[in-house]
């Protein structure tokens, strides 16, 4: 294992609006639970609830 | 250097003229290696081990200084924090005697059920007015960390006991079942970021599945931290259940099933869960199957099974492969994508093993952290 290289995970969020169905990735927060609505859509007047929540990995 | 003319016999020291030295030099190794091989062998595999029980020592110990910073930071402690929770580290259960297997299954099932009240009751005495939320996470951190504890107290107590013993053969089922324990308490160890911060993991699958689909329905709590909800699909009842989330929580779906059941004709059930996936097979791959889909140590899945059975309900599964630190650790993409594909699945298999006018109930198996409903 002297060539691997360690991987870090980081959480994102996956916002998408109701409506209009956009999609916005950003980074999680702690206190983010799935289904949960949470702010305001930026191209039409809806408002986004958080539908993922996943880690992907990050070679150092 | 001249290679073509070796002279075997000279450099072998079999030769006429054989150099008393250089015979001493090959026979020793051999008789060496015939009285103290094994012990050689021994001191070789005992230091590799001894390396794994060195990370898993400080997975213990890190494990512990995580669960203690997490209580005194997030429950102001009204008592001495680290000596309870050193006492709970150290609790043990032991499992009903099977000699006689009849009725095992209540007895275990009693003996677990205890354990967790005691655990809760124990963990809120640390703050009385902490949320339910936070209590399953410090519960949930308290078990990985005793789990941790309890791998490296037996896998030190193998390693010394060979060592002590000078025993070979002793040290070679440590040496193979070594790197799937390690599998697991580095899977473990990974997993208390996520439940640390109330992230959904790969287990929570099923119930994310069934999350979604029980959104603008009317909840009750029908068990122990496990919600219903009744919806409406294709002129077919369907009975929602799941943990109550985003508490991490599995629930009790045995016992709410038993409720639904006692209450409801049932047609069908339809579980959906994480499965451990073989080796070689894709990870976030879904299958269908027959049979109740839940882990667990098999109180649940028995439970499920004897009320399916006398009550001639199908079952039927579908399961979500992952491998164990993906089960129990921050959910992976792939995993979280498939959640669309495993819902219109679970339609799929209402429509093809059902008619309109039935009830089916529908179980989103696994643990909750981070999935409401």
């Amino acid at each position: 294992m002297i060539f691997s290289k360690e991987k870090i995970t980081t959480a994102y969020t996956i916002e998408q609006c109701p409506k209009c169905k956009m999609q916005r990735k950003r980074k999680f927060i702690e206190g983010d639970v799935l289904f949960a609505e949470s702010e305001k859509c930026t191209s039409c007047d809806g408002i986004t609830c958080i539908e993922k929540i996943f880690g992907e990995p990050i070679e150092q | 250097m001249d290679f073509t003319n070796f002279d075997f016999d000279q450099l072998f020291g079999m030769g006429d003229d054989t150099n008393p030295l250089m015979m001493l030099i090959w026979i020793l190794p051999i008789f060496l290696f015939v009285f103290y091989g094994q012990r050689i062998q021994l001191y070789v595999t005992s230091g590799e081990i001894k390396k794994e029980i060195g990370k898993l020592d400080s997975f213990r110990k890190e494990s512990k200084e995580e669960l203690i910073n997490y209580v005194n930071k997030n429950l102001n402690p009204k008592v001495d924090s680290i000596k309870k929770i050193d006492q709970f580290l150290e609790y043990f259960t032991i499992m009903p005697v099977d000699m006689d297997p009849n009725g095992i299954v209540e007895k275990v099932r009693h003996t677990v059920r205890s354990r967790e009240d005691y655990t809760r009751e124990h963990v809120k005495s640390l703050s009385p007015e902490m949320s339910d939320v936070l209590l399953t996470k410090v519960q949930t951190l308290l078990e990985i960390a005793s789990s941790l504890q309890m791998i490296h107290k037996i896998i030190n107590h193998m390693f010394l006991t060979a060592k002590k013993q000078n025993n070979y053969p002793l040290i070679l089922p440590l040496q193979m079942i070594l790197p799937f324990i390690m599998e697991q308490a580095e899977a473990m160890k990974k997993a208390i970021p996520a439940f640390k911060t109330g992230q959904p993991v790969g287990d929570g699958i099923g119930p994310m599945v069934v999350g979604k689909m029980m959104l603008s329905n009317t909840k009750e709590e029908i068990a122990f931290q496990t919600v219903l909800a009744k919806t409406e699909f294709e002129d077919r009842t369907l009975f929602l259940l799941k943990a109550d989330g985003p508490s991490s929580t599995v629930g009790r779906p045995a016992d709410g099933l038993e409720k639904i059941v006692s209450e409801n004709k049932i047609d069908a059930i339809i579980m959906i869960d994480a499965a451990l996936k073989m080796e070689g097979e894709n990870s976030a791959s879904v299958a269908r199957g027959f049979g109740a889909a839940i882990g667990g140590i098999g109180t649940e899945r028995f439970q499920i099974e004897a009320i399916a059975t006398s009550n001639d309900i199908p079952v039927f599964s579908i399961v979500v492969k992952q491998s164990v630190k993906e089960a129990i650790t921050l959910m992976t993409k792939d995993i979280s994508d498939k959640a669309d594909d495993v819902r219109s699945q679970v339609y799929d298999m209402i429509r093809e093993n059902t008619k309109q006018g039935q009830s089916i109930v529908i179980i989103g198996v696994g643990n909750t952290s981070g999935v409401p409903q």
